[in-house]
């Protein structure tokens, strides 16, 4: 009996090793049997542009690419904004079927605008013992996007999948994958970027900048008559166990790690000393990652380990020094980066620190005057040296019959922020209204714009030349690129054309602040391209009725396409969300999707409900280039290694053609269709 | 201070010798064993083992009569007490072979960790050199000038600061022991900074006080000297799947000659 028992264990055994075996070898034969796919994702590049360079001999592997295969424009999602159009990408649905409309959602009960990237965070409760707040249930932030992305599919059919910083993937939903998040990964603060900058000088405006503003001055710590020493705080995350559960963070709510700056008496040198960590840098220096640890308990339990890079732009007459916003270490996330958890670590062991916030490029500094373009454009090179880095680690571990994908934000964020001081879609426009504040600038930037297309070239180059033979090379983006001339506030536009009513009589308000009559307001905007009818029993002081807001919306609609600039268009086509949109999270779909002519864009300030005081206005501000317009005047991208049968791809076809390289079935849904297909 | 590293540097040189800085295992498993059954030994030929024997026998007792009559309120606290007055005695028996078995395992411990927790630097690194003044020792920061070898070069500093210490920010160029000599008034003072040629023992830290018991790497400064301590921070030495870092070795030295004590104890026959 012991023996038959024996024999039939061995045979067990045996029979599942056997099945084992041959199920691990069908999932690599899945893969093995097909050549692998290398899609670069390249925020923003514009096919206009690129034909350009390429013409003009300037971008070799691209023009390379073009003749070998196929270069053509990319449909682009509607509104055509990053984290719209990488979720389209990313599920190949349209935005009714992942529910991501905007950058920025609207909560209806309350009409704040809400983070589209996240669901609102359940804050549980907690338990208060010795000033401490336990808390006890509540859940952590959720990804809102829906819908299944391509990785899964593939993961199921065998392929190995590794995809690096894709936008709209914070909070990582889980997945077998290995997908680093990218656009919308916070920092340490929870917030998209949020920089310190210690000065000894007095700031101007302070309130209405992006970052940390610490007026500080120096100390004469050796009493020898000269100031050497500087002590300030940098801040992280927020104290969570010294606040009651939903409760908004304040100023002074935050961790802080004590900062340092020492000054040497003779040289232009400054040793900057951030919790355990530091640093010795001259002046125009960056420091290398420093990790700093913050501590939200007692005795340092739980510490959590945040990395932050220091600036030295001045040492005298006045000190100067920029602390980056401190990112989320890869070497110990404080949270999830990545899937599964342990990726972020794994490319940190092979990389060393690395950008972890969704947008490193430091816009705010730029924006809020603490960069000069000299300085963002050496900040951007940092960046520059970690994408070329993590692209390289990427090509290494490819193999055929994997698929991977490498986002790259070389262009948009510089396209974003250089574009008043060279168009490069068209040379002969006439100049920026940015541009006059930066007119110095000029001659050593103008052309920085084809400067980061020429590199993403040389990126393209290394792939082309690494990948193995008969790798679907893709490269795509997500939207192009036009000037951004001309500010419009929506809300304003409402108000003087009676759809928005503000209390008191007052002229300008805040719809954040209490500021709008609800009883009186019929439709409002919040979000780049949102406007939303204040419907009754969807917005919580709603008044119109629902059968009467088709006939609202198309009396607004047809208005905002009549409306003129002088002799320009401002609104070329003003969209139905019922109309354009399809899936399970239509009804969450703005009432109306403002498709701007080039050179127009909502303001930021509309763009979270304030109303100004005037209509439209020259954009003075840096960030002057844009595409949160109609979709028809920003398409993107698409070249390929091999040659496209047809014209008028869109990005889900570019997701459709990921799943239909394996053989792999469309998930539910799904739309777009195999761009190789006939 | 500076002898006692030097024997006991030269004698783990030799130990340590046969297998090279390569091996890290397997000196990580050997020494914490020879560790354990060292202590074990010594704990046998130190300790009153008879009277360690008749401490635990007599807890023993007192556990179970507080088992036994716990109906008994005041025989539970008798007992109580003379268990804990045994456990006393039990924990008085240890003090000698603790402070016997202390040194030579702290000196097994700091050999361990100069020769395998630190790596040496690479071409092209980037490291802090930081020197600190001794209080009261009449130099000025100002006062403290190096002279640095051709195979390391300066990328910036000095940085003096208040508080008495001078920073450089230096780039590793060349393989081997580069020397930087270092000046404050009319003393002198090398400090190697090891780049490259493989794991080996990386001096850390040179230092004037007891600490320098610690990092026998390198030779302690002088008493009188001007310099409070000169070090650098290399990078912790990979040893995987061991711990890393000096806490990482400490930490696994004590687990593991912990657990082969504890394994051998009645093979040699000792009482714990």
């Amino acid at each position: 009996m012991r023996r038959a028992a024996g024999l039939l264990l061995a045979v067990l055994l045996l029979v599942g090793r056997l099945d084992a075996l041959s199920s691990a070898h069908a999932a690599d034969g899945k893969a093995a049997d097909k050549t692998g796919i290398f899609v670069l994702g390249v925020d923003g590049m514009d096919p206009v542009v690129l034909q350009r360079l390429i013409d003009e001999g300037k971008m070799p592997s691209f023009a390379k690419l073009a003749a070998t295969g196929s270069f053509q424009s990319l449909g682009t999602a509607n509104p055509p904004q990053s984290p719209v159009a990488w979720s389209t990408f990313v599920t190949g649905l349209n935005p009714g079927g992942h529910g991501v409309f905007d950058f920025v959602h609207r909560d209806p009960k309350t009409y704040l605008p809400i983070s589209s990237a996240t669901l609102p965070e359940d804050p549980g409760s907690a338990v208060s013992l010795f000033g401490y707040y336990i808390p006890i249930g509540g859940k952590t932030p959720q990804n809102t996007r829906g819908g299944v992305p391509f990785w899964d599919p593939l993961m199921k059919a065998g392929v190995d999948v590794e995809v690096y910083r894709m936008p709209g993937n914070y909070p990582p939903p889980p997945s077998d994958a290995k997908v680093l998040s990218g656009m919308g990964t916070v920092d340490m603060r929870g917030g998209y970027g949020t920089y310190s900058w210690f000065t000894t000088y007095p700031v101007q405006g302070r309130e209405h900048m992006k970052g940390d503003i610490h007026q500080v001055s120096l100390s004469d710590d050796d009493l020898d008559g000269k100031p050497d020493t500087v002590r300030a705080t940098l801040k992280g995350p927020p104290d969570v166990f010294r606040m009651p559960p939903g409760h908004v963070p304040g100023d002074a709510d935050y961790l802080t790690v004590p900062v340092t700056f020492r000054v040497d008496p003779e040289h232009d040198a400054v040793l900057v000393e951030a919790g355990d960590s530091r640093a010795l840098l001259r002046v125009g220096e960056w420091s290398d990652w420093l990790p700093v640890k913050f501590h939200p308990l007692p005795a340092s339990l739980l510490p959590l380990e945040g990395i932050v890079r220091f600036y030295v732009r001045q040492v005298r007459p006045g000190l100067e020094i920029y602390a980056s916003p401190v990112n989320i270490s890869p070497a110990n996330p404080a949270q999830d980066i990545s899937t599964p958890s342990s990726f972020a670590n794994e490319l940190y062991a092979l990389l060393g620190y690395y950008y972890t916030q969704g947008m490193p490029e430091d816009t705010n500094a730029l924006k809020d005057r603490i960069f000069d373009d000299d300085d963002y454009k050496r900040q951007v090179a940092l960046v520059q040296q970690d994408t070329t880095a993590m692209l390289d680690l990427a090509l290494t571990r490819f193999e055929p019959g994997d698929t991977t994908f490498m986002y790259l934000s070389d262009i948009d964020l510089q396209c974003h922020m250089l574009w008043r001081l060279g168009d490069p879609k068209n040379l002969d426009a006439p100049p920026h209204p940015a541009r006059a504040a930066d007119e110095h600038a000029v001659a050593a930037h103008g052309e920085d714009i084809e400067g980061y297309y020429r590199h993403v070239d040389q990126l393209l180059g290394g792939v082309l030349e690494r990948v193995p033979e008969g790798t679907l090379v893709i490269v795509m983006s997500d939207h192009g690129f036009q000037p951004y001339t001309r500010k419009v506030n929506l809300n304003a536009w409402l108000r003087d054309n009676g759809y928005l009513v503000l209390k008191d009589g007052k002229h300008t308000g805040k719809i954040t602040t209490g500021d709008v009559d609800w009883t009186k307001t019929r439709a409002y905007g919040l979000g780049f391209n949102a406007l939303y009818v204040n419907q009754r029993g969807r917005e919580a002081e709603g008044i119109v009725e629902r059968t009467a807001a088709p006939a609202l919306l198309a009396e607004i609609g047809a208005k905002l396409e009549a409306w003129r600039d002088g002799d320009a268009k401002v609104v070329r086509r003003a969209f139905l969300g019922d109309k354009i949109y399809s899936g399970p999270r239509t009804a969450e779909a703005p009432d109306m999707v403002v498709g701007y002519d080039k050179g127009y864009g909502c303001s930021d300030e509309s763009t979270l409900g304030e109303i100004s005081e005037t209509v439209i206005e020259d954009n003075l501000s840096r960030w002057s280039g844009n595409h949160l317009m109609d979709p028809e005047v920003v398409p993107g991208v698409i070249l390929t290694n091999r040659k496209l049968p047809r014209t008028g791809y869109a990005l889900p076809d570019v997701t459709a053609t990921l799943l239909a390289h394996y053989g792999v079935p469309l998930p539910q849904g799904m739309e777009g269709k195999d761009v190789f297909a006939p | 201070m500076q002898t006692f590293n030097a024997i006991t540097s030269r004698v783990f040189d030799v130990l340590l010798a046969p297998f090279g800085h390569r091996w890290a295992w397997f000196d990580l498993l050997l020494w914490p064993v020879l560790a354990g059954v060292a202590a074990l030994l010594i704990y046998k030929l130190v300790s009153n083992q008879k009277g360690i024997a008749d401490a635990k026998r007599r807890m023993m007792v007192s556990l179970l009569e507080v088992v036994l009559y716990r109906e008994n309120v005041l025989g539970v606290l008798v007992s109580t007490v003379k268990g804990l007055a045994q456990n006393l005695r039990y924990l008085g028996y240890n003090i000698l072979p603790m402070l016997v078995m202390i040194v030579p395992m702290t000196v097994i411990m700091v050999q361990l960790v100069a020769n395998y927790a630190y790596a040496p630097l690479k071409q092209g690194d980037v490291q802090l050199l930081e020197v600190t003044l001794a209080p009261g020792a009449g130099s000025s920061a100002r006062s403290v000038t190096a002279d640095f070898p051709a195979g390391v070069a300066v990328e910036a500093g000095p940085v003096r600061t208040a508080d008495g210490r001078v920073f450089w920010r230096l780039r590793m160029l060349e393989d081997g022991d580069q020397v930087v000599t270092l000046r404050a008034g009319d003393e002198t003072e090398p400090k190697i900074i090891p780049v490259g040629n493989g794991p080996r023992k990386v001096p850390v830290l040179r230092t004037r006080t007891w600490e320098a018991l610690l990092y026998p790497g390198e030779a302690a400064l002088p008493a009188g000297s001007a310099f409070e301590t000169i070090k650098l921070a290399p990078p912790d030495r990979n040893l995987k799947p061991f711990p890393s870092g000096e806490g990482g070795i400490l930490l696994w030295f004590f687990a593991a000659s912990l657990v082969a004590g504890f394994l051998l104890r009645k093979r040699l026959g000792v009482t714990l």
